[in-house]
């Protein structure tokens, strides 16, 4: 057991230190791919720790995301202030933001609060459209730094840092209250667990993830306006390659935002629409096929073989 | 014998139905009180009002000397009150062990906060359960008799000062309702205040202290097992008036 834990974390360690090298061989077209990914995946990473480890379906993440974009925007296009103060700026939004409205939105459940927290994007979209600091619905244009490089190793980053994170809440206190809610909230709470309090905190902490990637992503295209700043089709993406990979694991949402990149770059660069039919396709197959994700279909497939997807779509009684 | 818990014309409505009716009773310390009545008594209500999933209309309800009539569900676990669900409510996709061990990280006082002596303090309560080689299975693969054990370890390993069982011999063989006898009267020995509804009326005959019966929202009696069952109300409660 432990063995082959060391064996997984030795992989891992490889696997992120040959990533960290790929810019120094690797094309432009590849480079910026990666950081795509990479950023993708800290959205699937950030999702995760709401969505599958504490069993809330956010839609509202897009909200971070925009706000980390708009904080790193506003900070040093407005305030002239350095990249690093503004993601501060981003990531506090996000935090103000997840407790202002985290603690109603979090007291609904399932359909309810999917619906709520899609209201949400819409509602901030309209609102940015009309400060006067955010550009309007114009939009800012951020100064260029022309160093794919120096994003590609952040992104990295910060993809390290949330996944460890992720790790740190399977074997925490905190973690195991996140699950309990997930599993049984009034079960959780019977047993003494703050539930109001430990919901708001992960949606706090999974927007901090999320506006992190937003601000990275802001700088690197160096250009914002609401509609793409607070665009829900990220927010459904983000869903399907945690769902994909496996919601309520540590690597499953890296995985399925890695493999969905990947496929979708593939098929896009060929025929545009069919990307996008690809996504549908996926959350249709992943939903009846495999409800638990890769991460458990890579588990489960070598004892169980075929039968693994048989028996999922029985129990949808398909 | 002094008070653990004392409720005080406590009323809960549900919109027109009055659940449970200007109830009032005390619950000693180190005792096993038995609560009986027939279905829709308000007996599992009651529970709800005690642990905190529910507030009540009006009454108060005092633990440990403090009142805590308006206090979050959470907040009178991190006391020391803890209770099992009739409906069984594990955490189905976790651990039998891992199941425990919530309760172990959380319940009394702040719980402990290191994962690995949480799962330790699980163990203990599993095997003392029963359950100890079901340990590493998911709580949903469990049967109906275990999902009950599994029920009473969540509680015990929240270190509760009062434990609140709902129903945790429904649906047992006489040989498991023995056991589950059995383990009631350790945990009392232990320490623990237990207050204990069920509607196998010879089981808690034998195992209560005193006995307390609910109709329709109200109390109708209330103490020696035996002087309780031999009330003419109690009889009517549950047989019907007899035909003269």
């Amino acid at each position: 057991m432990t063995a082959s834990r060391l064996g997984v974390a030795v992989a891992i360690v490889a696997v992120v230190a040959v990533l960290a090298t790929v810019p120094l061989f690797s094309s432009d077209v590849i480079v910026q791919f990666g950081i795509n990914a990479l950023l993708l995946a800290v959205l699937a990473q950030g999702w995760n720790i709401i969505g599958g480890y504490t069993g809330y379906a956010s839609f509202g993440n897009s909200v971070f995301y925009g706000l980390g974009s708009y904080g790193v925007a506003i900070a040093m296009v407005q305030w002239n202030l350095p990249f690093a103060v503004g993601m501060i700026f981003g990531a506090g939004l996000a935090v103000a933001f997840a407790f202002l409205l985290g603690v109603p939105v979090l007291r609904l459940k399932g359909h309810y609060f999917a619906i709520a927290t899609l209201g949400l994007a819409q509602v901030m979209s309209a609102i940015v459209s009309n400060i006067g600091i955010a550009g309007q619905n114009i939009g800012l244009v951020l100064p260029p730094l022309n160093n794919d490089h120096l994003f590609y190793e952040l992104s990295l980053g910060l993809l390290v840092i949330a996944t460890l994170t992720v790790f740190w809440l399977t074997r925490s206190r905190f973690g195991f209250g996140l699950i309990a809610i997930r599993e049984n909230e009034e079960g959780a709470a019977v047993m003494g667990v703050n539930t109001t309090l430990y919901k708001v905190l992960a949606f706090a902490l999974s927007g901090v993830f999320t506006a992190l990637a937003g601000g990275i992503h802001a700088y690197w295209i160096t250009f914002l306006d609401p509609d793409s700043a607070f665009d829900i089709s990220l927010n459904v993406k983000m869903i399907i390659m945690a769902v994909f990979g496996g919601p309520g694991t540590v690597l499953g949402p890296v995985l399925g935002a890695f493999v969905l990149s990947a496929v979708s770059e593939i098929l896009s660069s060929k025929v545009t629409n069919l990307a996008g039919l690809f996504f549908g396709a996926v959350v249709v197959a992943a939903v009846v096929l495999m409800p638990r994700g890769v991460a458990d279909v890579m588990r489960q497939f070598r004892t169980a073989g075929w039968r693994y997807f048989v028996e999922n779509l029985r129990a949808h009684r398909i | 014998m002094s008070a653990i818990l004392e409720v005080t014309n406590v009323t809960r409505r549900f919109a027109g139905l009055v659940a449970v009716s200007d109830i009032s009773f005390t619950l000693g310390q180190g005792e096993i009180l038995g609560v009986i009545g027939p279905n829709g008594a308000g007996k599992t209500t009651l529970v709800s009002l005690i642990s905190g999933t529910l507030r009540p209309t009006s009454g108060d309800i005092v633990f440990e000397g403090m009142r805590i009539t308006g206090l979050a569900a959470y907040r009178r676990a991190r006391l020391g009150i803890g209770r099992t669900f009739q409906i069984m409510r594990p955490f189905p996709g976790l651990s039998v062990l891992d199941n425990v061990a919530v309760g172990a990280l959380f319940g009394h006082g702040s719980g402990e906060s290191d994962l690995a002596k949480a799962r330790d303090k699980a163990r203990t309560q599993l095997e003392f359960v029963g359950l100890g080689k079901f340990a590493s299975q998911r709580a949903e693969e469990l049967g109906g008799p275990n999902r009950k054990r599994l029920e009473l370890a969540k509680a015990l390993a929240m270190q509760p000062k009062v434990l609140l069982c709902d129903e945790v011999m429904a649906g047992l063989n006489l040989v498991e309702i023995d056991e589950v006898i059995d383990v009631l009267r350790k945990i009392r020995e232990s320490g623990i205040s237990i207050l204990v509804i069920e509607h196998v009326i010879k089981a808690i005959k034998r195992l209560s202290d005193r006995l307390l019966v609910l109709h329709h929202g109200d109390k109708i009696a209330d103490g020696q097992p035996d002087a309780v069952l031999s009330n003419s109300k109690v009889i009517e409660a549950y047989l019907g008036r007899r035909r003269a």
